[in-house]
């Protein structure tokens, strides 16, 4: 006898019937949601002259900002932090504001030949006053990014942060990660469910905010690393290699997301 | 066609599954015959299909067996792996035969004319006179207090239970210092009671292979202080630890003496008593004995049972206390009193390691005569800390041998006591020098023999201990002449010459054998590698394995038509017979072959025979595998999941090199667990359906949840300090529960079912025997361990007066025992005869055809399965304390949610599913209060279940409450392959057996890679502290896991299998 319902194996027909439905439409939402991250087009940086030269010269302030700092921050990790807050955000904001181009200005190209008539719709709902407005989204980004910072913390203490004490470190750390890695992108895609989407499972086409998310994420993992070493040093301390992962994570993979690995994928 | 009777289906679903069987049999018969009208071809076709059946079940049994069969060669090969490192690694001391001899001093043979220091005496010579120097006392009481950590004894003046509780010998130490003097004691590790008498008596060092026969002693068969005062004729009477008696048989006075029970840690005060009782009427017959010991274990039992900072503490430490004030005032002048310790306790009253807690005990000798002197006025105050001024354990041998006048015996390291050869005035320094120069004689003597022995030549440079002992004896010469002669410089070269040998000897038995070493990592090293070849039959073979039903059907009529019973076989099927005909193929003739050899030479060497064997055995296996093409190369993992598994398991591994890395092991857990959490449930994102998307996600970050969660339950090691917070008991220095904590186990009570429950009713496999068993049941059991251990709060805390301990411990014994038989006997048996948690539904449905519906089909497999590894947890929450099984009954929890993640995200197949299984197992190790550290091992949980040491039942109790995570990982192993498995599924067996391959690889990797560092490290500062034990923690558990996997997860694979196939056919 034909056994189909996984649950509870039935062998009524009319059972099969629905069970085959089913399995067709199995079939053919992954493809559905294929399509939906693969229409995400990478980020492409703008391209004025202001532009072009700020997206070198940024990393490299950003990176010496660090390095200049870095005594500071070993002796003192959460006045360092602090201070360091509105210098790296005034820097990525720039970033965002110069070189990103602002969510919704980037229409997506439609991966396949589009349908007559689809394009008419298209063009419709962008004209439907939702044109690009960089103010707006900066401020928005920049809720969003505050929003997220405690997500990142209780993250942290997920990985085995100190849950109770440190909690200052932790949450400057959680920030700066944010501001770092999370701000630009959410610039860029704003709150686009599917961009989301794709970016998170990590099928978005590589770009410089991907990228350097990307790269921040790893970096940081790579952070703990020396942490249990018994070297008795004092850039060991929480969370001064968590940070050097985040920077130098986030500035490789920016860099990279945005020359050589531009527009490829991840995985498959 | 008419319907079939609609009321039977409809009847409650039965318990046992003849019924369902038969009824489902029967359901469908009716369905075959309103398909079918002609009966006679049904019933040529039933027979047939039962042909089949029983074909088909006879093939499986037979693949089970081979597959056993190849588990168990896996284990021989970890076994003689482990076992030859083993032998090369832990230390080994040649153990010389020699006996010293009365008329016969060491002094005598060190030149041709000897010049003695002292003066000849009154029976030169004889034990009366004294053997090899003036005898002081006539006979000696030692009161050996077992783990007398040395800061009871001293005033240090804060509130902790432990302190202040023990004042009289300090006291009597400072108000008469003539009469009795006290100093720091440091034992030489390991701080076991065994090891510690061997090192109080033979005053040699002990070696670490000693630490396994801890829990039945071996005879004593070296020269030591008990044999030479036997052997002159002494009588020796022991009260109290039994563990003497199997060090010294036949010794004792057996009509004096009173040996107690030595391992039940939760009786306090029997041998106290027994001691206290029997030692006062003792005092009052000295001419029936000459040397008596008593031996008192209540500090050591409180300690192991409640830490040290407890009320019952102070309570031991005074009444200790009273009884040595009263001991010393019945003292002839004739008698000498030692009080001592044989090893201290670390902050949670627990020993075994060599941490400074553990090592620094003290001595306290006292005599009713003028005997002992000071050669500094300051030393009067005994030391406020065991840091200044301490006396090595092994000092204990010379000083009492001669102060009895008995030989110091002939394997001796240590030098006599300076406060009992110095004289009242503490100017004796002739005597002093002479007792000194005696026991550096007798050291240069075995030093002699030893090296002889072993055939290695003794250094002569500058500094060497030759050269010192020629500087030494050069100037008695010069002294001797004088007229004032100064012989407190001749004491100091004597002494710096012992101290000199005596790290000489410490780094000379730190001597490992590199070939036994290399060939045991070689053969690891080679089992690890045919275990991932054979795991790596990969991913791509399931898909061979095709579960189309309509494929199975045809396959069936094609052999019902044929006949053909044992013809069809899926692709390496007989795999594991192949292999383990070439196993035995390989080892046979070899281990023969060795042990023929071993027997014809004489030498006895029958261990190289085994350890050929196995390496010829896996190369047959690795020529066995290749022929059918498994390859290394397959091991490259190509999916993220392959290399996240990869990852976790060879960093981990590699980081074992590192002393922080084994150290902080608990937290990188953690980390990976998060890690593992977060990549699922961003990945979940991929999945198309919104539902399984929403339902990863949820799972995932509960796994997260609940790993973050368990890992607030911990006991931190020493070396973690001062960035650790212990919570697994009360206080860093208890090791009770605290009250809060007793709340967790009826916690559990009240969800855990809930939640495994939540995790059935899904597939609609809260079916059969599910709801009996793991409502009532399982609930029943976990129910009984919460109120055990509220009863042993109870005890612990007197909270309730008037309740006779007895009583109570004798009804939590009880308890104890049923809530075990339950889960481990009980539960056995129902799992063994269970019916598939499904249950049967016939039904007609609107077009008049009989319809049947078999609920919690889809998940036959896993959800009885499920019963296996819950009676199993079920054991292990009662044996690992109110924490532990709190953390474990989060870790059943994490186990469901991976079995969950692992399906939504189609990962049954890829290694990662086991591998994470095995850390969890790793992880919840430290959960439940353990560490890679000896101390750590929780000995007394082997008096949950039991009044009295028993074997085989208390080393099993304790290996079930060490390894509770491994082994619940193990048993789980199964559960991951058959999760949403329904019964149609081919090839179920080989998958189990590949997942319990990738998890016991992960074990056994683990356990080389320790194995490696360990012996790379050998020199290493942190050997014994850091490497040794982390490498013993994980050879063991591999050893575990690899029975567990054999014993419980195959066995109940097998049964779960024959169960669910006698109901619904064989698809095997």
């Amino acid at each position: 006898m034909p056994l189909i319902d996984p649950v509870t194996m039935s062998s009524s027909i009319a059972k099969g019937a629905v069970a085959q439905a089913q399995a067709q439409a199995q079939v053919q939402s992954p493809s559905k949601g294929k399509e939906a991250s693969w229409t995400l087009l990478p980020v492409q940086i703008k391209q004025t002259p202001a532009a072009q030269a700020a997206r070198h010269s940024l990393p490299a302030l950003l990176a010496a900002l660090f390095v200049f700092r870095f005594d500071a921050l070993v002796t003192d990790p959460v006045s360092t932090m602090i201070t360091a807050i509105p210098a790296v955000a005034a820097l990525q904001l720039g970033y965002a504001l110069v070189c990103l181009p602002v969510v919704g200005s980037q229409t997506a190209k439609p991966g396949r030949k589009p349908r007559p008539g689809e394009k008419n719709l298209k063009k419709i709902v962008n004209s439907d006053g939702t044109s690009p407005n960089a103010p707006i989204a900066t401020l928005l980004s920049l809720l969003l990014t505050l929003f997220s910072t405690p997500l990142l913390h209780a993250a942290m203490v997920l990985f085995g942060a100190p849950a109770l004490s440190h909690t200052a470190h932790t949450l400057l750390c959680a920030a700066h990660l944010a501001v770092l890695a999370l701000f630009p992108l959410f610039y860029a895609h704003g709150v686009d469910g599917a961009a989301w989407v794709a970016l998170a499972s990590f099928r978005a086409p590589l770009d410089e905010p991907f990228g350097g998310l990307a790269g921040a994420l790893v970096g940081a993992w790579l952070g703990a690393v020396p942490i249990p070493l018994d070297w008795d040093r004092e850039w060991q301390r929480w969370p001064v290699t968590i940070l050097c992962g985040i920077y130098g994570g986030y500035l490789l993979g920016r860099v990279l997301g945005g020359t050589v690995g531009f527009g490829r994928r991840l995985a498959a | 066609m008419p319907p079939p009777n609609p009321t039977k289906g409809k009847a409650p679903p039965p318990l046992d599954y003849k019924p369902i069987s038969s009824q489902y049999a029967a359901a469908k018969q009716a369905k075959a015959a309103s398909e079918a009208d002609h009966d006679r071809h049904v019933t040529l076709r039933e027979r047939q299909r039962e042909a089949l059946e029983a074909a088909r079940k006879k093939s499986y049994e037979t693949r089970w067996l081979w597959t056993v069969g190849f588990w168990i060669w896996m284990l021989c090969i970890h076994l003689v792996g482990i076992a030859y490192f083993t032998s090369g690694f832990l230390l080994t001391r040649l153990i010389l035969d020699e006996k010293s001899i009365c008329d016969a001093p060491p002094t005598l043979n060190i030149s041709s004319s000897p010049i003695h220091i002292l003066p000849p005496w009154k029976g030169k010579g004889t034990v009366d006179g004294g053997c090899w120097h003036p005898k002081t006392f006539e006979r000696a009481v030692i009161v050996l207090i077992d783990a007398l950590r040395y800061d009871f004894t001293v005033p240090v003046g804060d509130d902790a239970a432990f302190h202040d509780a023990f004042p009289f010998m300090y006291d009597a130490a400072i108000r008469s210092p003539n009469n009795a003097f006290l100093r720091p004691f440091i034992a030489d590790p390991p701080t076991a009671t065994l090891q510690r008498l061997k090192g109080l008596t033979t005053g040699t060092l002990p070696t670490f292979v000693d630490v396994g026969s801890s829990f039945s002693g071996t005879a004593i068969e070296e020269d030591n202080l008990l044999m030479q005062l036997r052997d002159a004729g002494k009588r020796i009477v022991h009260l109290g630890d039994d563990t003497w008696d199997a060090l010294f048989p036949g010794y004792f006075e057996g009509n004096l003496s009173r040996p107690y029970d030595s391992f039940n840690v939760w009786d306090l005060h029997t041998v106290d008593n027994g001691v206290v009782e029997h030692i006062f009427p003792l005092m009052g017959r000295t001419s029936e004995w000459d040397l008596l010991i008593g031996h008192c274990l209540g500090v050591d039992h409180a300690g192991h049972r409640y830490g040290p900072d407890h009320p019952e503490m102070t309570k031991k430490l005074r009444q200790m206390d009273t009884f040595v004030r009263d001991l010393a005032e019945t003292i002839d002048d004739d008698t000498l009193l030692i009080v001592m310790g044989d090893h201290g306790m670390d902050s949670k009253g627990d020993h075994g390691g060599e941490s400074d807690e553990e090592i620094e005990s003290a001595v306290w000798m006292y005599s009713s005569r003028s005997v002992f002197g000071r050669t500094k006025p300051e030393f009067v105050t005994p030391p406020s800390t065991a840091k200044t001024r301490p006396v090595n354990q092994i000092d204990l041998v010379p000083t009492l041998a001669l102060l009895l006048g008995i030989p110091i015996p002939y394997n001796n390291l240590g030098r006599p006591i300076e406060e009992a050869f110095s004289g009242p005035a503490g100017n004796s320094w002739g005597n002093l020098a002479a007792a000194e120069r005696t026991a550096a004689a007798g050291l240069k003597r075995y030093q002699a023999s030893y090296f002889a022995a072993r055939n290695i030549e003794q250094a002569t440079t500058p500094g060497s201990p030759t050269d010192l002992w020629n500087q030494a004896e050069d100037l008695v010469l010069d002294t001797k002449g004088k007229n004032k002669p100064d012989w407190a410089a001749v004491y100091s070269a004597f002494a710096a010459y012992q101290q000199e040998t005596l790290q000489r000897c410490k780094s000379l038995w730190a001597r490992f054998d590199l070939k036994n070493m290399i060939l045991g990592i070689v053969i690891m090293a080679l089992g690890v590698v045919a275990l991932l070849v054979y795991v790596s039959r990969g991913e791509d073979d399931d898909d061979d394995i095709i579960d189309d039903p309509e494929l199975d059907a045809a396959e069936k009529s094609l052999q019902m038509q044929g006949f053909k019973a044992e013809g069809e076989a899926s692709p390496g099927e007989d795999l594991e017979k192949r292999m383990v005909s070439a196993a035995l193929f390989g080892a046979l003739p070899v281990l023969g072959g060795g042990l023929l050899q071993a027997y014809l030479s004489g030498v006895g060497d029958y261990h190289r025979g085994v350890g050929f064997a196995a390496l010829t055995s896996i190369a047959t296996v690795m020529v066995t595998l290749f022929e059918s093409r498994e390859t290394l190369f397959r091991l490259v993992p190509r999916t993220l999941w392959g290399w996240m598994a990869v990852v976790f398991t060879l960093s981990q591994s590699i980081g074992f090199a590192s002393n922080s890395y084994t150290i902080w092991e608990d937290s990188i857990l953690v980390f990976f667990i998060t890690t593992f959490g977060f990549v699922t449930a961003l990945f979940a994102l991929r999945l198309p359906s919104l539902a399984d998307r929403y339902l990863s996600i949820y799972h995932s970050v509960l796994f997260v949840l609940l790993g973050r969660l368990a890992s607030f339950s911990k006991l931190c090691r020493e070396e973690q300090m001062p960035y650790c917070t212990s919570t697994y008991y009360a206080s860093a220095t208890s090791s009770t529960s605290a009250p809060w904590q007793l709340a967790i186990p009826f916690l559990v009570v009240l969800i855990l079912p809930s939640i495994v429950k939540a995790y059935l009713v899904p597939t609609r496999s809260y079916e059969g025997m599910a709801p009996t068993w793991i409502s009532y049941a399982f609930r029943a059991g976990l129910f009984m361990s919460a109120v055990y251990w509220a009863l042993d709060a109870v005890g612990n805390g007197n909270w309730i007066d008037g309740i006779p301990d007895k009583l109570l411990k004798n009804f939590s014994v009880y308890t104890a025992q049923t809530v075990l038989s339950l889960a481990l006997v009980a539960g056995t048996t129902a799992f063994v005869w269970a019916p598939p948690c499904v249950s049967i539904i016939t039904s007609a449905t609107r077009a008049g055809h009989a319809q049947v519906t078999v609920l919690g089909y889809g998940n036959a497999h896993g959800a009885r399965y499920l019963l296996l590894p819950l009676n199993i947890l079920g054991a292990c929450i009662l044996l690992s304390k109110p924490m532990g099984g709190g953390a474990l009954a989060l870790m059943a929890w994490q186990i469901l949610s991976l079995a969950e993640i692992l399906d939504l995200n189609a990962l049954t197949a890829s290694p990662i599913g086991p591998v994470m299984l095995a850390v969890l197992g790793a992880f919840h190790f430290f959960t439940t209060g353990h560490q890679a550290v000896l101390s750590s091992i929780q000995w007394d949980s082997a008096f949950i279940p039991l009044f009295t040491l028993r074997y085989p039942w208390s080393p099993l109790a304790v290996a079930l409450n060490t390894f509770a995570g491994q082994i619940v990982a193990t048993t789980a192993v199964p559960l991951l392959v058959l999760w949403k498995v329904g019964p149609k599924k081919k090839g179920l067996l080989e998958r189990v057996s590949r997942a319990l391959g990738v998890l016991v690889a992960y074990y056994a990797v683990e356990a080389l890679a320790t194995m490696a560092w360990a012996g790379w490290l050998r020199r290493h500062l942190m050997l014994y502290r850091v490497f040794s034990p982390k490498f013993m923690t994980a050879a063991v558990a591999l050893l575990v896991v690899d029975i567990v996997g054999i014993v419980v997860s195959l066995a109940g694979v097998r049964c779960n299998t024959m169960a669910i196939s006698e109901v619904f056919g064989w698809a095997e």
